[in-house]
């Protein structure tokens, strides 16, 4: 589960389906034997796992979690991990900060979860500033405590990996969801006295895919796909054999992922390697599956040609590329974002990925693409994304603020930078809030303060805020070409090529 | 904080401490291992490192001979800036010492012959320079601004082979000047500041070189002008040069608050402002806008080279590697006068720049096409704002404004650790793809809409007038 899985959409859709297949596992595992796996599943989602859940509401939720105990169980491995988490929380206190796999959110830590959730509340109403305060409404859960109990244990998994960015990438994100659906209705039953049509939309599935959300907001990519699956249901005549009009659904979505996914991702890298020449250099932003592919198609075909990775922080993507890239024997260079203007010089061509494509040509991307396309125009650079269709979308954008998501703020410093930022201690200033809070501490714990108290001076400061997104929208000026499984065009065809892609 | 054993971590502090008991040959040895092993790094200590020096050299320098001093100078200066070429700050305070000299110079035996030719007649050459003269773009230090381009001083000195034709048709001027002087005066002045440098061209004693074919005729003019101005010479040169250097330290200690002083002319209620970087300049600055009114700052967190400092001065209000005013009161960081800081990563600068309203830069070097030299991401932000049409407002002290014109800019950006943006322990990594860190970036003029300096606000199209005032044009290839 910790193995970076990011953007490959081939292989990420194994992760959440290895969990169905595991119907076997013991409904009872003792807990002494799952202790040590529990363990490292309550580390690790300790530090989120009490976000943005007020006390009250996670004690109901959590008798109820508790009800649905025995069917969660039955999953084996993380959700039953889960459960262990309440009796370890008092443990977790002492629990050493282990080394961080790489996609991992780079601030979960072993916080003292009480004193994290108190934050938390506090600090809401301080984020409501500056002009991002509309993407807070929703909070954002790290956690299957408070679950429904008709999310689908395949889906739980599947929440936790999104959540935690281990799987990561617009489509991959939908491929491992469809795939958990799959699961979700080879195990569905239609209740007495409804039919598979009307229930299984609203009711089964609709819970599933909320909290799908509220672990991490919908990619594009993911409604379009729910959006087709939710059609498709509707569309089952009544009078199919509920087995039957399973099997057909399970069909169907795997057609739809070796439609829409797999041929289309083979359409789209054999023609754009072909538009890597010989002594061409190739810059690419963070990471995106379809650019990897297509370069390493590039590469096997003898193209002699080097690549540079523009990457930042916190999720470092492109580090993972440059590496894959780097082992099969291509020419990488590595740049962070602010070395991006460096960067632009030494390149011909910059492949880009898309979260999605806008109804009115722009790019929505991660965060620094925009950075990355303005600069590669000023030189004059063609700018091309690569792009599934199932990516794009009828809606529109004319800025990065108005549709975003807001990624956890204490992520901006990681472990090793509040490390570093310790020795300043002294130097706050006395009228510093924390720095009181820091005083009481010492007196009654060790002076030794920890990388975390780094965060609460943070927390502390009233006016001081960190804030991070995980988009940007990047004007359809800067972008020569996106090349699709329909072949390469403007920007300003993208919608004529989503309703091509709608109404078939 | 270690005290016990090492006195102190060697940098500016220690240096400024050992400058009082040592003498100044040893000093500048001391300097240049410490610029080379970058103990001392980034602008404001390299200046003030420079100034101190220089007035430990000007104070040890015995005798009178201007020439001569000039000479010492120059040669320390020749080695300081070798030292570390990209610290151009080194330089610029190399050449405003220099320029110090060559007025107390000016001042005393311009006098009797032409009295108030110097402040009257310069502008009218400057507006000669309008004029530019070729430019040969072999030599990167080259001065933008030639308006003495008629002096045959300079022009022996640069070695520039446009100029010999020049300088055949100049020697009459220097023998008849008191003819030559309404056409313009100010030629006149120039070529008897290039008295002091021509004779060590010839001696060939300089390095870099630069012994011209022509040498010779003007040569012997110059020690016919030398010879008179020590006649005339009864100034005491030492002490007046080093009141202007502790002018100079004073200037370098209270650009910070002239340049906050004007805040509140161009920082309104309710701006969004964006910046990057920990620079004690823009916080003075902001702070100063704080007191009367109510603002928000977006602060790009510069990583991975400038990251921790940028934290650190948002949660403390001072740079930690500022010992040296550790006696000065601290003051408050931003957040502390109530103004929200929003602190960003890098990435995120376009997709806040829409709402953003003013972007104000601090800056490494500015230099005299208008162009600056600034910390990494200094260009993506301009060019952000120059798409999202938002101000660029870059605070530099005039210090930092150097007479080098960027004709290859790759030369003037540094590259850092490798390992601050890809730790060591990732071997492989490292091992197989190329990882760099560059420290600055050049931000093109045509980015930046205005300038603040300690002498107010200037266009970038302006800069070169204030490198006229400050630099003399013989010093800019020291």
């Amino acid at each position: 589960m910790s193995g970076p899985v990011e953007g490959e959409a081939v292989a990420s859709p194994a992760v959440p389906a290895q969990a169905p297949n595991d119907p076997t596992a013991p409904a009872k595992t003792d807990a002494k034997d799952a202790k040590p796996e529990g363990d490292g599943a309550s580390k690790k989602m300790s530090g989120a796992e009490l976000k943005k859940l007020k006390q009250a509401e996670k004690q109901a939720k959590r008798a109820q979690a508790k009800a649905v105990g025995p069917a969660t169980v039955q999953q084996g491995g993380i959700p039953k991990e889960n459960q262990k988490q309440k009796e370890q929380k008092q443990s977790q206190k002492k629990d050493e900060s282990r080394p961080l796999p790489i996609r991992r959110r780079p601030s979960q830590s072993n916080a003292v979860p009480q004193q994290q959730a108190r934050k938390e509340s506090k600090r809401d109403q301080k984020q409501l500033g500056l002009f991002f305060g509309h993407l807070y409404s929703q909070p954002r859960q790290h956690s299957m405590v408070g679950a429904s109990k008709d999310v689908h244990p395949a889906v739980l998994a599947l929440g936790l990996q999104y959540s935690s960015y281990v799987i990561c990438g617009s489509t991959a994100r939908m491929v491992a969801m469809l795939l958990a659906f799959k699961a979700v209705i080879e195990s569905y039953q239609t209740p007495v006295g409804t039919s598979l049509a009307r229930h299984l939309t609203n009711h089964h599935l609709s819970p599933q895919i909320d909290y799908l959300r509220g672990c991490r907001p919908l990619s594009i990519s993911m409604g379009n796909a729910i959006r087709w699956l939710k059609d498709l249901i509707i569309k089952i005549d009544p009078s199919t054999p509920e087995a039957e009009a399973k099997r057909d659904l399970v069909e169907e979505i795997d057609m739809f992922i070796r439609e829409r996914v797999t041929a289309a991702q083979k359409l789209i890298r054999d023609q754009a390697a072909t538009k890597i020449l010989p002594g061409d250099v190739i810059l690419t932003y963070a990471s995106s599956s379809i650019v990897e592919q297509t370069i390493l198609q590039a590469h096997k075909a003898g193209v002699p040609f080097t690549v540079i990775v523009v990457d930042s922080k916190p999720l470092f993507e492109g580090k993972t590329l440059a590496r894959k890239l780097a082992n099969q024997g291509i020419n990488v260079r590595y740049y962070l974002i602010t070395g991006a203007s460096h960067a632009v010089k030494g390149a011909s061509k910059v492949f880009l990925g898309a979260h999605a494509m806008m109804s009115n040509g722009r790019l929505y991307s991660r965060v620094g693409t925009a950075l990355v396309s303005m600069l590669a125009r000023s030189h004059s650079l063609p700018v091309i994304v690569l792009c599934e269709s199932v990516k794009f979308t009828e809606k529109v954008a004319l800025d990065s603020i108005v549709g975003n998501e807001v990624a956890p703020a204490d992520e901006i410093l990681s472990e090793a930078e509040r490390a570093s930022l310790l020795p300043l201690e002294p130097h706050l200033p006395t009228t510093h809030p924390s720095k009181n809070k820091n005083d009481d501490k010492s007196a009654t714990e060790d002076t030794k303060s920890g990388p975390l108290d780094v965060l609460k001076w943070v927390e502390g400061s009233e006016n001081l805020h960190h804030l991070q997104v995980l988009y940007d929208v990047t004007p359809a000026e800067y972008i020569n070409m996106v090349i699709t499984e329909y072949g390469s065009l403007p920007p300003s065809s993208v919608p004529v090529v989503h309703r091509l892609s709608t109404n078939t | 904080m270690a005290q016990g054993i090492a006195p102190l971590a060697p940098g500016l502090t220690s240096f400024l401490k050992s400058l009082k008991t040592t003498p100044a040959d040893p000093s500048v040895e001391h300097l240049i291992s410490l610029l080379k092993r970058r103990q001392i790094r980034n602008s404001r200590p390299c200046a003030i490192a420079t100034t101190a020096l220089m007035l430990r050299v000007v104070g040890e320098f015995k005798g009178r001979d201007a020439a001569k001093l000039v000479e010492r100078i120059r040669q320390v200066g020749r080695r300081l800036t070798a030292a570390q070429p990209r610290e151009v700050v080194v330089g610029n305070i190399v050449r405003r010492v220099l320029g110090l000299v060559r007025e107390v110079l000016d001042d005393n035996t311009g006098g009797d012959s032409h009295a108030g030719s110097d402040a009257g007649h310069h502008s009218p050459a400057q507006h000669d320079s309008m004029t530019r003269p070729t430019l040969s773009s072999s030599i990167s230090t080259f001065s933008p601004l030639r308006h003495a381009a008629a002096e045959p001083m300079d022009a022996s000195m640069t070695s520039d082979m446009s100029d010999s034709s020049e300088m055949s048709r100049r020697p009459p001027l220097l023998t008849s000047h008191t003819s030559y002087a309404p056409t313009s005066a100010a030629p006149l002045v120039n070529s008897l500041f290039g008295l002091f440098s021509q004779p060590e061209d010839s001696n060939a004693s300089t390095p870099t070189g630069a012994t011209s074919p022509d040498g010779k005729t003007a040569n012997s003019l110059n020690l016919e002008r030398l010879a008179d101005l020590s006649r005339s010479t009864n100034i005491d040169l030492k002490s007046e040069v080093m009141d202007g250097i502790r002018e100079l330290q004073d200037e370098l200690e209270q650009s910070d608050e002239q340049i906050a002083g004007v805040a509140l002319e161009h920082i309104h209620s309710n701006e969004i402002i964006l910046t990057h970087t920990a620079s004690t300049t823009v916080q003075k600055f902001l702070l100063s806008a704080a007191k009367k009114r109510k603002f928000t700052v977006v602060h790009a967190e510069t990583y991975p080279h400038d990251n921790t400092a940028t934290h650190g001065i948002l949660l403390t209000g001072r740079k930690r590697e500022t010992r040296l005013d550790e006696d000065e009161d601290p003051w408050k960081p931003l957040t502390a006068t109530g103004i929200p800081v929003y602190v960003i990563p890098d990435s995120h600068v376009f997709a806040i720049m829409s709402r953003v309203n003013k972007v104000i830069l601090a800056t490494h070097t500015v230099l005299a096409n208008g162009g600056l030299v600034a910390a990494a991401g200094a260009h993506m932000i301009a060019k952000a704002a120059k798409e999202h049409q938002t101000p660029v407002v870059v605070l530099s002290g005039v210090y930092k404004l150097s007479p080098v014109y960027p004709f290859d800019i790759d030369e003037l950006i540094e590259y850092g650790d490798a390992g601050r943006v890809v730790p060591y322990e990732d071997g492989e990594f490292v091992d197989k793809v190329d990882v760099e860190h560059p420290l600055y970036d050049y931000v093109p003029a045509d980015l930046v809409n205005l300038y603040i300096t300690n002498l107010g606000g200037h266009a970038p199209s302006y800069l070169y007038r204030i490198v006229a005032d400050h630099y003399r044009t013989e010093d800019i290839t020291l």
